[in-house]
């Protein structure tokens, strides 16, 4: 009686929230949660083939996507929280959302991103059969106090536990799992590929070899952390990878073989080639045909602000989510490389959301923009922390009189859509993004005409 | 002129909340002064002589980073207490100022750390997380500092060593006595990330000078810079957090 009762006050808050136009997903859940605790174990309960949970730092939810693309491509019913709420509140939520009054509603699949401090709380709920790990970087710190301990908690859930992983075999934070939960483990990774470099300038977590402590050597870095290493104290190295990628390429558009299977992406950037290579490995570890998962994949599309174009006025303006260094690197390193004219803003905020400490953006580098001919003419900065956001350019050597402090978005963005420029890149973190994404749409509908189909093509690109 | 150097002690170990801002903060000002500056990292085994630099710089790392350098700096701590006693500025955050102490207490039981100060370290049951304000009068005049702090860490210092600041708002060295890291001579060490420098530009100033006297050159410090990008954010940060938002 007492689930039922959970289930509708949780629909009815669901629906509230939604009439009053909150995006937050997190509080129906957390609702059904106090008035009967076990109501996420009791619905889970009704998947009735496996359920599949998708954590780590980076790419959680592009990569949950894409395996969601690809169950519904197969024909399957499934549970899937795809706001990216996930918190133990947000995936109760996607439960409740998908059942019936009565909670007796079955499903095939559940597929679910969770956060990587939630992965601990999840398991002892429920049962998944693979726990997908994407890679490890230092990411809102404040609020899991530290990797180590993050990771570590990751691996007392899981162990002895009657789980499969998957997991990145070049990130040498995430790979040697296995070792430590005597689990079986299935690895994904790159071979070689032309978009190697001997050296990264952004490997800070990785660097130490977790058993022993000794610097690592790499023969080459795909990014970050992420690459070919080995110990040569203790002789630890990448584990043989299951599923190996092979032949990439990333321009016009991600292409690779994975054990002989072919995929095409629209996407760009070597992250989302990982995204992509994770959810293909475990596809292919569950059965799922080929024909399925490449076309999921092919006709696959961004989600909001993890890369969006709006044309403004004939100005393309190109929306962006950065939530940590890593991100927020690759995402300048990709407009770097852009050779059209433009200006930059950038919105920082520090709600709980985005991570109350703000302290990481010292670890963006922009020094390199410097003596670029493609760099972004004027830096517009925004949100409740504007100022660190200005300072921290300032101190990379860029022109002072080309930083300008907006603390209004409404203001920062028409400032930097006002100065010449084909186009304009607005960065923002997590809790202004649907404001800044609110404010571009509606100067699109005000000033701006629909994309073209070949600006459309163009708007495939994307970042984590 | 000679450069100025300050030695970086373990950028790969010790930068776990981007603590390299302070590095990047004092080198760009100490340039932007006409003072040419060069930073030398230390990494595990690289030999330094504490005589030929200007000042020392370590951030704050894990719990894991720590516990690999501990022995490199421990072999250098005779001659790291002498450079102390010498004035030579120095700068440690986070778990890098514990390391300044009598001991600290990690999940692995108490630690003895170098003994370069009078204090000692715990263990507490819930993590200090948050904005913090200080103020202090290390300038010569009373003024505030902000920052970020997130510890387990609860430092207590004895009768004989004086704080680097008092906090305004937030928890400092062990949320109970309104205490803010150390001072001694020219050394602070301090729980504040953020990183501090940057938006304290008169903290960072503090060094620069400490630096520049003890070479026995003279200035009148009449070249000022313009910090006002600086202090905008250290305003936009201080009035929030004062306002208790």
């Amino acid at each position: 009686m007492r689930k039922i009762l959970a289930i509708f006050v949780a629909k009815l808050a669901l629906w509230a929230s939604r009439l009053l136009g909150y995006g937050g997903t997190d509080f129906p859940g957390r609702l059904a949660r106090k008035i009967y605790p076990a109501i996420l174990s009791d619905l889970a309960a009704n998947i009735d083939e496996e359920i599949f949970i998708v954590t780590g730092t980076n790419g959680k939810t592009t990569t949950t996507n894409m395996i969601a693309a690809m169950i519904k491509e197969e024909g399957y019913t499934y549970v899937h929280n795809a706001a990216g709420a996930n918190m133990m509140g947000g995936i109760t939520t996607s439960f409740i959302e998908a059942t019936n009054l009565m909670g007796t509603r079955h499903f095939d699949y559940a597929l679910l991103e969770a956060d990587e401090a939630n992965v601990p709380l999840l398991i002892k709920e429920i049962s998944p059969r693979v726990v997908l790990i994407t890679n490890f970087f230092a990411d809102q710190l404040d609020r899991f106090g530290e990797l180590d301990h993050t990771i570590n908690l990751i691996k007392d859930a899981v162990r002895g536990q009657d789980i499969e992983l998957v997991l990145n075999a070049d990130d040498p934070l995430v790979s040697h799992f296995q070792n430590e939960t005597g689990l079986h483990c299935w690895y994904y990774g790159f071979d070689q590929t032309d978009y190697d470099s001997p050296s990264s300038t952004h490997n800070r977590e990785g660097q130490f070899c977790v058993f022993c402590g000794h610097k690592l050597r790499y023969e080459r870095y795909h990014y970050a952390q992420l690459g070919k290493y080995y110990c040569p104290e203790c002789g630890n190295s990448n584990p043989r990878a299951n599923f190996i990628a092979k032949n990439l390429r990333m321009s016009p558009a991600i292409q690779f073989e994975v054990n002989d299977m072919e995929i095409y992406s629209p996407y760009q950037g070597f992250y989302n080639a990982y995204n992509i290579l994770a959810a293909v490995s475990l596809a292919k570890l569950v059965g799922m045909r080929d024909e399925a998962v490449q076309k999921a994949i092919a006709k696959y599309e961004p989600r909001a602000g993890r890369m969006e174009i709006f044309n403004i006025d004939s100005k393309k303006t190109i929306l962006v989510l950065v939530k940590n260094a890593t991100g927020f690197n690759q995402t300048l390193q990709m407009l770097s490389q852009d050779p059209a004219s433009k200006n930059l803003f950038i919105a920082l905020n520090d709600n709980a959301a985005d991570g109350r400490d703000i302290s990481w953006i010292w670890d963006v580098d922009f020094a390199f923009l410097a003596d670029k001919h493609s760099r972004p003419q004027h830096y517009i900065c925004s949100g409740q922390r504007s100022g660190d956001m200005a300072l921290r350019i300032k101190y990379d050597g860029l022109p002072v009189d080309h930083i300008h402090i907006s603390a209004s978005l409404k203001d920062g963005i028409l400032e930097t859509l006002s100065l010449p420029g084909e186009t304009a890149y607005i960065l923002s973190s997590y809790t202004a993004l649907f404001a800044c994404r609110n404010i571009l749409l509606k100067l699109q509908k005000q000033y701006g005409s629909p994309l073209t189909a070949e600006q459309q093509d163009q708007s495939m690109l994307t970042s984590s | 002129m000679k450069s100025f150097i300050i030695a970086y002690m373990y950028p790969d170990l010790m930068n776990l909340f981007a603590d390299r801002g302070n590095i990047i903060c004092l080198q760009k000002r100490m340039q932007w002064y006409g003072f040419p500056c060069k930073v030398q990292a230390v990494h595990i085994g690289t030999a330094l002589s504490f005589d030929e630099v200007d000042m020392v710089f370590m951030g704050g790392g894990s719990d894991r980073g720590l516990k690999s350098i501990y022995g490199d700096l421990a072999s250098r701590a005779d001659d790291f207490k002498q450079a102390v006693e010498d004035q030579l500025p120095v700068l440690c955050i986070g778990n890098a100022y514990q390391l300044l102490g009598r001991e600290y207490e990690t999940a692995e039981g108490m630690q003895s750390g170098l003994n370069l100060c009078d204090f000692y370290t715990t263990l507490a049951q819930e993590r200090m997380v948050g904005n913090i304000v200080l103020e202090n009068s290390i300038t010569g005049q009373k003024q505030f500092i902000v920052g970020f702090e997130n510890h387990t860490g609860k430092t207590f210092l004895t009768d004989k060593a004086s704080p680097f600041a008092s906090v305004i708002k937030g928890y400092g060295n062990n949320g109970e006595d309104g205490s803010e890291g150390i001072n001694y001579k020219n050394l602070v060490g301090t729980y504040l990330h953020g990183p501090l420098l940057p938006k304290n530009p008169h903290i960072a100033d503090y060094f620069i000078q400490t630096m520049v006297q003890r070479r026995g050159i003279r200035t009148d410090w009449q070249h000022t810079l313009d910090d006002t990008i600086e202090w905008l954010a250290h305003e936009q940060i201080k009035s929030r957090v004062l306002k208790g938002r």
